[in-house]
């Protein structure tokens, strides 16, 4: 009945404060870096000029670039945690 | 299997039910000894520097600041601009290595003393003994319903704690702005949205991980807390239980002579796990968990002192010594690390001491390959970009190389760049074709600064011309 208890368990009972972090946290250090290389490359400034927003401070560059990444890469780790779950799900009684 | 385990959890179940039951709030017991000493110690250098050094002037600006507005970084006489990149790199390089070389050879100690989360964490922990009194008294607080009492003692605490974070998010801020022109636009009410919304943002990390999350973080969210296994060794320094020495455990009298009754050291109070800030107990041997901050030496040192045992039932030892051997010091690992981070860190000196703090940059006019003069010269547009990277106004005196005979036509003689601002120069370049052997040629651009003898510069352009005739 069940051939692997174990992993339908670990999905059900992870506390939450780990399924939360899981997702939040690797995507906010991922984040935080590729916010670091990408704006030692290019000049929010710049971009914002670019795109049609002349009047966007480079801080809120910084910060719209940032949240943009966190929110790319919560995706992507989300996805990750999403398909992890096991396809065939044992019956639990 | 599930025949057995409806009447009897196993020892499997019962882990697990460890494992996913809910978190329990974490009281640690106060604790004063030598390495509570160190903690405090530590605490007040780190959370001394960050509220106090952005604060501190050097020749008419911020000493540290990392300018994001503005897109430079400066520590103390150095200005370091995006272009200087290769230097953080380097840097962070560095402080990975002797987290590892510390770790190998010490454990845990950056956790215990000086990672943030420990530090913030002692804070919070300290206004929370302040306000709410000792364990005994916040177990007692947190059992009793609600009251205006305990409404008052909790609405009190949360209050300091929120205040202090909006400070440590003002500061967080302070490091990355200009901190006294922040300071200003905070009292006049100011404030940039943007800064606005990272100390809040900021604060709200500090009050959540400090105040709520607290051990949480380093077991569920910290990568160095699970990767570091892979650096230590049997020779690394660890808090641990001299399991020999004190089992087996049990209470007695102090005048009892332990070996009679057949008992160890270990008089089993649990004073160990109540100072726990992560709230396991260290004689159940080496646990992830365990952040090497030491407070249950110090604390079963008390205790062994009261009972009149030598001390050091809890200590600081290796897995080596533990079973008896020496440990080594001197290890391949160590030794590879150390070397490593000797390199890296001379390379960084040398590169830092060696920059030259002026850039040129060379950018050829697109739109045409070369103009000839009405003199019959060919003539190339050039515009250049000059940074001048020092904290002070420059003038800068420019000449061309490699090409016999070339004028340099430029709007003046001098070039003058203030410290810290990029210059465009527009200029044109006149060679003879007879002094051109090929239709692309190389040319060198050479900067020098008249104001500060030694900082010069040379950079390689193209002069394109017409393919000679033959």
């Amino acid at each position: 009945m069940q051939k692997n208890p174990t992993i339908y368990k670990e999905q059900q009972e992870l506390p939450t404060i780990q399924r939360v972090v899981s997702v939040l946290w690797p995507s906010f250090l991922v984040a935080s870096l590729a916010t670091v290389l990408f704006f030692s490359l290019f000049d929010p400034a710049d971009l914002g000029r670019l795109a049609g927003y002349p009047e966007l401070t480079r801080t809120g560059g910084y910060t719209i670039g940032f949240f943009a990444f966190w929110l790319m890469t919560a995706i992507s780790c989300g996805m990750t945690c999403y398909f992890r779950k096991p396809v065939h799900r044992p019956r639990i009684d | 299997m599930s025949a057995t385990a409806g009447k009897k959890p196993t020892v499997d179940q019962e882990v697990e039910n460890e494992l996913y039951k809910k978190r329990q709030k974490i009281y640690p017991r106060e604790v004063h000894g030598i390495f509570a000493r160190m903690r405090t110690l530590a605490m007040i250098a780190l959370l001394g520097i960050f509220y106090g050094l952005p604060w501190l002037q050097w020749n008419g600006h911020q000493a540290v600041l990392f300018d994001l507005p503005a897109r430079k970084f400066y520590i103390f006489g150095l200005t370091f601009w995006p272009q200087d990149f290769i230097y953080l790199a380097l840097l962070l390089i560095i402080a990975a290595l002797s987290l590892f070389l510390f770790t190998a050879l010490a454990g845990r100690l950056w956790c215990g003393y000086a990672c943030p989360q420990t530090v913030w964490t002692e804070i919070f922990l300290w206004i929370e003994r302040k306000v709410e009194g000792s364990r005994q008294q916040q177990i007692k607080l947190d059992k009793q319903p609600m009251s205006a009492r305990k409404f008052r003692i909790k609405f009190t605490k949360h209050l300091i704690w929120i205040l202090f974070s909006l400070w440590t998010g003002f500061t967080f801020v302070g490091w990355f702005t200009p901190i006294h022109e922040l300071w200003n636009e905070l009292i006049h009410f100011q404030l940039g949205p943007w800064e606005t919304f990272w100390i809040l943002f900021y604060g709200f990390a500090t009050y959540g991980n400090a105040g709520w999350m607290r051990e949480q973080v380093c077991i569920y969210m910290c990568p160095y807390a699970r990767f570091q296994s892979a650096m230590f060794d049997k020779d690394t320094l660890l808090v641990a239980y001299d399991e020999k020495r004190g089992e087996p455990r049990g209470p007695r009298k102090k005048s009892a002579n332990p070996r009679e009754l057949g008992l160890g050291d270990c008089i089993d109070c649990t004073m160990c796990v109540q100072v726990c800030p992560t709230g396991i107990d260290i004689r159940d041997g080496l646990q992830y968990q365990c952040i090497g901050c030491a407070a249950c030496i110090d604390i079963c040192d008390d205790v062994m002192e009261k009972m009149n045992y030598p001390k050091g039932l809890v200590r600081y030892t290796t897995e080596r010594a533990l079973e008896g051997e020496h440990t080594h010091i001197l290890r391949p690992r160590v030794i590879v690390y150390a070397t490593l981070l000797l390199i890296l860190f001379g390379a960084l000196v040398y590169a830092i001491a060696t920059r030259v703090p002026l850039e040129l940059d060379i950018l050829r006019d697109r739109n045409t390959l070369y103009n000839e003069t009405d003199e019959g010269l060919i003539e190339n547009v050039y515009t250049l970009k000059v940074v001048n990277m020092t904290n002070r106004p420059q003038k800068f005196k420019l000449d061309v190389e490699g090409l016999k005979d070339a004028k340099l036509i430029a709007r003046s003689d001098l070039i003058e760049a203030p410290p810290g601002e990029v210059v465009s120069v527009p200029v044109r370049v006149q060679v003879d074709p007879e002094n051109l052997p090929q239709p692309g040629n190389d040319i060198r651009f050479h900067l020098e600064s008249l104001t500060q003898p030694g900082l010069e510069t040379t950079e390689e352009g193209r002069f394109l011309g017409p393919r000679p005739e033959m």
